[in-house]
């Protein structure tokens, strides 16, 4: 054999040779936590502890071994099972075998089953419709919400939490069914039955509650064959045929399940639910405030433009000739009592504000003013004077007082000290 | 869900509508009172709303409401 270096060595010994071999194969990531699929034969586990077997299919095979305590074995797992198993490659040195050392094992039967079951369901539904049917509107203000999952659970827990957080006193029923194992499909479907009787209002009112106008169904995360009583047919047909509406909510954001694809909103999550049908009761009172603000402010701004528009009715009135002046009158009386009525009605107390708003606006009215003992001044023109500037000795001037006016002759004009 | 009774949802729309209406303005008396009697009834209704969602907290496992809905029913 021929050493690297052209330097001619002798034979490499066999033992060595696949301890390099090893060093090679075991340092490729490729080969490394691999997920990898086939068939078991030569199952079988020994007293030891470790479990050995082949895994193959049509275009080849590999030994693998399962350490002792290495991870669980599903003990439907026999000879012929279908896995799915993560292992990284090995190689024996003493027997010169590569082999797998696996780190988990799945048999991939039941899944591969229930995949093709929920399929199939699926394909069976679109052809229906049922998938793009008109999905009921979630009530903007749940009246009675109706949660279906497991009793006593976290997702249970933390849809509560999350209500109390956002309307604590929000009406709910509860009712716990199993939403995992061989019964689960049963008691859900049961637990639907319920929630629906519940919405019935003559059931309603027997119990003295509003009638369950929105049901939220669902569980936390779990493995694929715990969240599958949500992918079989019975659940689905239930949720279809529900008269009020339907969020469903399970497991993680990842999980798709026929539920999802039925009900009439998905939540991604139990919690995710609960945001997206509970209203934060704060906010919504907010609203109502705000509403009954703008609302007053608006209304109140109406009747005094109503009230603007007599008063210049008024004047017109004033000048109007004799005829209809009677008919004319009487109209603005019956205006004038019916803004009266009105802004009574709207503004209440605040028709006290309204008055001191009057006040306020007749002091600052000039013939008030005047008769405080202030006088106007008028150029002949008419113009107001409040400055000396561009005033001439000599000049013509009108003196008003509350009582009457008064002609008068500058004589003489002087600024103010300190006046620019 | 019928006309005399508007759900929240459409209660809190039509209070919109009848704001916006008073603040753009240029109406007659009459109809400021319509709509403010309106408005003022909405909110009275929208607060009966929010008082009705509020109850009590069931917490009943499958069986037992089963059994209360049946002894209900006979």
């Amino acid at each position: 054999m021929t050493g690297r270096g052209g330097v001619t060595t002798g034979p490499l010994p066999i033992g060595q040779f696949v301890q390099l071999v090893k060093q090679t194969v075991i340092r490729d990531p490729l080969f490394k936590n691999q997920a990898l699929k086939g068939e078991v034969t030569q199952w079988k586990q020994y007293a030891s502890g470790h479990t050995y077997f082949s895994l193959r299919d049509q275009d080849g095979q590999m030994r693998a071994v399962i350490w002792k305590g290495r991870c669980a074995i599903d003990p439907s797992i026999k000879e012929g099972s279908e896995v799915v198993i993560l292992a990284s490659i090995d190689l024996y040195v003493r027997r010169g075998e590569i082999q797998l050392n696996v780190e988990r094992i799945e048999p991939v039967s039941i899944l591969g089953e229930l995949e093709k079951t929920k399929r199939l369901l699926v394909e069976q539904l679109r052809k229906e419709g049922e998938l793009d049917r008109l999905r009921q509107p979630i009530p903007t203000l749940p009246r009675h919400i109706a949660i279906i999952t497991g009793a006593g659970s976290a997702a249970l827990a933390d849809m509560q939490r999350l209500i109390e957080n956002r309307w604590p006193g929000l009406r709910r029923t509860v009712i716990g069914v199993l939403v995992q194992g061989p019964r689960a499909t049963e008691e859900i479907v049961r637990g639907l039955a319920a929630a629906r009787r519940l919405s019935n209002p003559d059931v309603a009112k027997g119990r003295g509650e509003p009638p369950v106008d929105l049901v939220i169904v669902g569980r936390g995360g779990g493995s694929p064959e715990d969240l599958w009583a949500f992918n079989l047919e019975p659940v689905a047909r239930a949720i279809i045929a529900s008269p009020v509406p339907i969020v469903s909510a399970v497991g993680h954001e990842s999980d798709v399940l026929v539920s999802d694809l039925v009900a009439d909103l998905r939540a991604s999550t139990p919690s995710d639910a609960i945001e997206r049908v509970v209203p934060v009761l704060p906010e919504l009172q907010y609203l109502l405030d705000e509403f009954e603000e703008r609302l007053g402010v608006a209304s109140r701004r109406q009747i005094h433009d109503s009230q603007q528009r007599l008063s210049i009715l008024h004047a017109r009135l004033r000048v109007a000739p004799m005829a209809g002046l009677n008919r004319a009158k009487a109209n603005v009386l019956t205006l004038s009592s019916r803004i009266k009525v009105s802004t009574q009605k709207i503004l209440g107390v605040q028709s006290t504000r309204l008055a001191q708003f009057e006040a306020s606006l007749s002091a600052i009215h000039p013939q008030r003013v005047l008769e405080r003992g202030y006088s106007m001044t008028q150029t002949s023109d008419g113009t107001v004077l409040s400055s000396i500037d561009g005033l001439n000795v000599g000049q013509q001037i009108i003196l008003n007082f509350a009582d009457g006016s008064a002609d008068a002759e500058i004589k003489k004009t002087q600024l103010n000290e300190g006046t620019k | 869900m019928t006309d005399e009774i508007p759900t929240y949802t459409e209660a809190i729309r039509r209070l919109e509508a009848i704001v916006a209406i008073l603040e753009r303005g240029g109406m007659g008396l009459d109809e400021t009172l319509k709509l403010y009697e309106e408005g003022a009834d909405l909110l009275r209704l929208c607060k009966k709303e929010l008082a009705t969602a509020e109850g009590k907290l069931n917490e009943l496992q499958l069986d037992e409401i089963e059994t209360q809905l049946q002894t209900e029913e006979q």
